[in-house]
């Protein structure tokens, strides 16, 4: 009887939950990475890019939090077994799983945060972006306003390519500003399930390094980086630089230190990709989205008229291909 | 090795250690203290979990459920410190989080005699879903707890700013560890504690309630769980994330068996560990070595290891560990 009555209300939670997906015309799913869909950085950009694609298509938005690896391609066609028109995988990792699930749902359109499309599907757009770029700008923002000549960058870890592209950015961005800078920085010595969840790291590695004097703190990747930006905070006169979304707006401990951020301009990007999909004009292959600093928000005051036209004419350099950054 | 040479071992070592810092200390003293410190800070939530299973295990409780009660405990000092604003509230708040976790596991293993190993679990998991489910986005506290300096003793060179000039936690946890060592080597609550983990029927038979006397053992290790939870979230980052704990309650765990089961020996093998973890940040640093950081990041677990199987021949763990006593 017990059994019965499970079954009967599992069948009408199942249909009650097809009945919302097909109810609505356009429907869009999003999978995170191992990490958190309120991460303050990453994945939170892309869930609020497609929560506004969703308001103006009126389309449903749903999430599912990844937990481990191993579950990449079940979460993927959770969505696709439930007839979502488009799927948004957020990560480096979940590439190899989008690119078997594209193959396996060709009606889907799939796209892939961070994941470079060595070969294009015409239902997949890799979003990818400059991080390189985007570091160097944050490198000479860091190597124009650090008065102890020693900056320190926290990475949560080079297994994946965008924030080896951060590192690599940063680095060449400080050097090209001053040459004899001295740059600390350092990987989580973790794998990839604990290298963006663990703010006490980040925190307790860029306290080591301010204490050597660093007064400019580069924090990127997701809580790790984070938690570096928050510890910086509580020492006077330093300063951290955010990554991958304004941070000013959502790490609120990291404000009394936090001078500017490294953008991915995901946000935009993704609503941008989503809205290209229900007008069927969805592009194919790989898809640049925008990067640069934000807004110095309450130092603004604080950072003199020549420093703002070099970062400015650098960005510009940038753009046009005039400074090219090696690997 | 026969007792006296491995003596002489362990103070050729200890000496080596502390002869090194000296020498790094008068060639740099700023990145030395910068290690040194990053060290204790690294070692105090390991110290706390790893003294919150002793306790338990000392007493024949094995606790698996370090992990979510460290976490549960992170989260209750976050909600009461955001609520009240008052962190001595929010540290109390987040030690009885523990504790009651602590009782929870005392009412699965001793009373109901689950498999211990399962009953740690259930908290662990538990723990995950009830503050993902209950955690409250975008909020975060107005301050943290703040590095003090007791006055004079935090000028004395290299000691004063490691030891004297820190958070509250990481300082109370010294003490604490020192305290810890008295209480169960020295006094009567240690005795019955030991008794209960050891040979619990002998003990019932002196008049002794086995099942009282874990009980309460559970409920204070569950306290200190807490208490390096509210480490991580009040004092270390100063706000709340899901996954913050990371695996710290389970490295706890390794720290009590490599420490033997007694508080000094886990606070030396928790700073062990947590010192070799801030060299491999020191390490990476360097801009003149340039090793590979999977190497370096290897430096506190083969360290473990290395010291595991040289020194311990044998371990000693409590008689009656994991078994559920029943009364006749």
């Amino acid at each position: 009887m017990m059994i019965k009555n499970a079954l009967v209300m599992m069948a009408g939670f199942w249909s009650a939950m097809l009945w919302t997906v097909t109810a609505c015309a356009f429907s869009v799913g999003l999978v995170t990475d191992v990490g958190v869909i309120d991460d303050k950085s990453f994945n939170q950009s892309v869930w609020e890019g497609v929560q506004a694609a969703g308001l103006n298509l009126k389309a449903k938005t749903k999430y599912i939090e990844t937990r481990d690896a191993k579950d990449y391609s079940s979460n993927i066609s959770l969505f696709a077994k439930n007839g979502y028109d488009v799927i948004v995988t957020v990560g480096f990792g979940l590439g190899e799983a989008t690119r078997n699930a594209a193959a396996k749902y060709p009606e889907i359109k799939f796209i892939g945060v961070d994941q470079f499309q060595v070969s294009a599907m015409k239902n997949i757009a890799g979003l990818i972006f400059h991080e390189d770029q985007a570091g160097f700008q944050a490198g000479t923002l860091a190597a124009l306003v650090t008065k102890s000549n020693i900056i320190a960058s926290v990475f949560a870890t080079d297994m994946i390519p965008p924030i080896v592209a951060f590192k690599n950015g940063f680095e060449k961005g400080a050097r090209y500003i001053n040459k004899d800078i001295r740059i600390i920085s350092s990987y989580h010595p973790g794998g990839l399930d604990v290298a963006f969840t663990d703010p006490e790291w980040g925190a307790s590695t860029a306290r080591q390094a301010i204490l050597q004097g660093a007064d400019v703190i580069f924090g990127a990747g997701g809580l790790t980086g984070n938690g570096a930006l928050v510890e910086t905070a509580s020492h006077k006169g330093r300063y951290c630089i955010g990554v991958d979304a304004d941070q000013w707006l959502t790490v609120h401990s990291a404000r009394p230190c936090l001078v500017s951020c490294a953008l991915k301009k995901i946000t935009p990007a993704v609503s941008g990709l989503v809205v290209m999909a229900f007008e069927n004009r969805f592009p194919a292959g790989n898809y640049y989205g925008e990067v640069g600093l934000s807004s110095f928000h309450e130092f603004d005051k604080d950072i003199p008229e020549d420093i703002r036209k070099k970062l400015s004419v650098i960005e510009k350099e940038l753009k046009e291909g005039r400074i090219r950054i090696t690997e | 090795m026969n007792t006296s040479a491995k003596k002489i071992v362990y103070y050729f070592i200890s000496g080596t250690l502390i002869l090194s810092v000296f020498i790094s200390y008068f060639f740099n003293a700023p990145v030395t203290i910068a290690v040194l410190s990053s060290a204790i800070r690294q070692s105090t939530p390991l110290v706390l979990g790893a003294m919150c299973g002793l306790i338990g295990e000392r007493a024949g409780v094995i606790n698996i459920g370090i992990e979510g009660q460290m976490l549960f405990g992170a989260f209750t000092g976050f909600i009461v410190s955001i609520w009240t604003g008052n962190l001595f509230l929010a540290v109390c708040a987040g030690m009885v989080s523990g504790l009651l976790l602590g009782l929870f596991l005392g009412f699965m293993a001793v009373s109901l005699h689950v498999d211990q190993i399962i009953a740690g679990t259930v908290i662990n998991i538990a723990a995950v879903g009830v503050c993902g489910y209950f955690y409250p986005t975008g909020l975060s506290v107005s301050n943290k707890l703040q590095a003090m300096s007791i006055p004079f003793l935090s000028d004395i060179p290299l000691i004063g700013p490691l030891f004297f000039s820190n958070s509250p936690i990481t300082m109370v946890t010294i003490l604490l560890v020192f305290f810890l060592q008295f209480m169960l080597f020295r006094s009567t609550w240690g005795l019955r504690t030991r008794a209960s983990g050891e040979h619990p029927e002998a003990a019932e038979t002196l008049g002794l309630n086995v099942y009282t006397i874990r009980y309460s053992r559970l409920m204070a290790g569950g306290a200190l769980a807490g208490l390096a939870g509210v480490f991580l979230s009040l004092e270390a980052v100063g706000t709340f994330e899901r996954n913050m704990v990371n695996g710290r309650g389970f490295i706890a765990l390794a720290v009590m068996i490599f420490g033997r089961w007694t508080p000094i020996g886990s606070w030396g093998a928790a700073l062990l560990f947590a010192l070799t973890s801030a060299l491999q940040t020191q390490l990476q640093f360097s801009d003149t070595l340039h090793i590979p950081h999977q190497f370096t990041g290897m430096l506190p677990y083969l360290m473990t290891v290395f010291v595991i199987a040289v020194f311990m021949k044998r371990n000693n763990p409590p008689e009656a560990l994991g078994m559920p006593f029943e009364k006749d």
